[in-house]
């Protein structure tokens, strides 16, 4: 049940990015502060405590290391 | 972040001219002859300002077709550094672990106290209108760990450096797409590690969609130790990583992303010296399967706030064949002060239900066994914020970019880590 609603969730979300925004209305997403990926040496900090101190490594791109999230 | 900024207008010299002359003079055979002069004048600065303007930005743009680089000025064939940018981040890590020894007994969970020092140097460069590059060397000092362990790592974790070099050369094939090819090294006292990447991505829809696709191969080889420290020979592991995306810009003032990866591994999954207590108070080699196949699901949108703030969310379902399936959720809110000053707060939770082979006391005659806290069923928790200045300059650095963050780490299997960190980045 909680992944068909989160499959419909999904669905949903992309419908509705079918309704282009026009290049002079994407000011706001211009912004830095909206910038999806994180600054790349932040994120590299913050993904290497999780890789290393979890055991959920992995499948985003990400190295994986080894059992023990080892690098 | 390398985005350039346009640069100053250029004034030439024959509108400037043009604009002192402006206007009939009196029509006295003196200034008649002046007025010749300046007119010829006018053609000759003319022409050569219209030379000069040609060889440096080629031919003018005709109304109503501007191009990049009327505003941005002609992209250089060679080679220029954008920015540079570093951070110093230190680990303070305290908690204890089964997967250590120099616990008060065999049995008992040993120190996990470490503390990790992390510089990082980021500089990116580009060459050409088409071609970019993005060069990162992070290094670890990683200074008493497992200071009261008796394993293999007793004297050497005391004190171990580690470095990487990683080098990713970005290339325009068109307006709307780029592929990105990825190598580094990874060097570290017992451990060697190579990668290579290839990821290409595709604007559609005049930018309000990018699709995106990526491989990466990790080979990591390193020294095999038994639990009581003796070394044989060395031992390796490969890593395959699939991924696939989609950024949809979702309303003016939202945009998503989805990620698809699978992860394939092969080879020695663990470090090789971890060990798990077994029944009868001893301890033996933790035993994991030689193949690891990971799954990770990833959801992130940005919403702009009408304070002018921002808000992004990210989720991510994780499940691998080990048994671990893991949720992870966080949320973090960015406030715009003033132009140049940004804070911003975070938190994080994650929840994962642990590998099916996990144990605190095991069967010594179990084929599969682990006692690394990692591997365990756990909640975690991080609270972080930041303050964040970008200052615009002048003169060669354009911008300055300052920052300052503190996270705490802590899960409930007996572990906390505090996070300092800081950078400065500056853009030319």
């Amino acid at each position: 049940m909680t992944a068909r609603a989160f499959a419909a969730c999904m669905v949903a979300a992309l419908l509705v990015g079918c309704a282009t925004v026009p290049q002079n209305r994407r000011g706001h997403l211009a912004d830095p502060m909206m910038t999806l990926s994180e600054e790349p040496l932040d994120s590299a900090r913050r993904q290497k405590m999780y890789d290393t101190r979890e055991g959920a490594a992995g499948g985003d791109g990400a190295n994986a290391g080894g059992g023990c999230g080892c690098q | 972040m390398t985005a350039r900024a346009p640069p100053a207008p250029r004034h030439s010299r024959a509108g400037i001219v043009s604009k002192l002359t402006i206007g009939p003079g009196p029509a006295s055979p003196r200034t008649r002859r002046f007025g010749i002069v300046s007119k010829l004048t006018i053609a000759v600065f003319g022409v050569l300002a219209a030379v000069r303007t040609g060889r440096a930005d080629g031919p003018a743009a005709s109304p109503g077709s501007l191009r990049d680089e009327d505003i941005l000025g002609r992209a250089t064939p060679t080679f220029r550094v954008d920015s540079v940018t570093t951070r110093l981040t230190s680990f303070n890590q305290y908690g204890s672990g089964y997967q250590a020894q120099g616990g008060p007994t065999p049995s008992s969970p040993g120190n996990e106290r470490a503390t990790i020092l992390e510089p990082q140097v980021e500089i990116d460069a580009s060459q050409g209108p088409r071609l970019s590059h993005r060069f990162w060397v992070p290094v670890d000092v990683v200074t008493n760990a497992s200071a009261d362990a008796i394993d293999v790592m007793t004297s050497a974790s005391r004190h171990v450096e580690s470095g990487a070099i990683d080098w990713a050369a970005k290339y325009k094939v068109d307006a709307d797409s780029d592929v990105t090819v990825r190598s580094g090294i990874h060097l570290e006292n017992p451990f060697r590690s190579w990668t290579a990447g290839l990821a290409w991505s595709r604007a559609l829809a005049d930018g309000d969609t990018v699709v995106s696709a990526s491989t990466l191969e990790v080979f990591d080889w390193f020294d095999r130790f038994d639990i009581h420290g003796g070394r044989h020979g060395r031992t390796d592991r490969t890593t395959t990583t699939v991924s696939a995306g989609v950024t949809q810009i979702l309303t003016p003032t939202t945009i998503a992303n989805v990620n698809y990866g699978i992860t394939m591994q092969r080879g020695e999954m663990g470090n090789t010296w971890n060990s798990v207590p077994l029944e009868g108070n001893v301890r033996g080699p933790e035993l994991l399967p030689s193949e690891r196949l990971r799954h990770a699901l990833v959801l992130r949108a940005a919403q702009f706030l009408p304070w002018n703030g921002a808000l992004h969310v990210y989720y991510r379902l994780y499940a691998d064949d080990w048994g671990t399936v893991a949720h992870s959720a966080e949320a973090e809110l960015l406030q715009r002060v003033s132009p140049a000053l940004t804070l911003g707060a975070l938190y994080r939770i994650h929840r994962q239900s642990g590998v099916d082979f996990f144990t605190t006391l095991a069967d010594p005659s179990a084929p599969l066994r682990t006692s690394d806290s990692d591997l365990a069923p756990f909640d975690s928790q991080t609270f972080g914020g930041k303050v964040v200045v970008d200052a615009p300059m002048r003169g060669e650095i354009r911008a300055l970019h300052l920052e300052l963050g503190y996270e705490r780490y802590f899960r409930t299997n007996d572990l906390h880590i505090d996070v300092f960190t800081c950078a400065t980045g500056y853009r030319f």
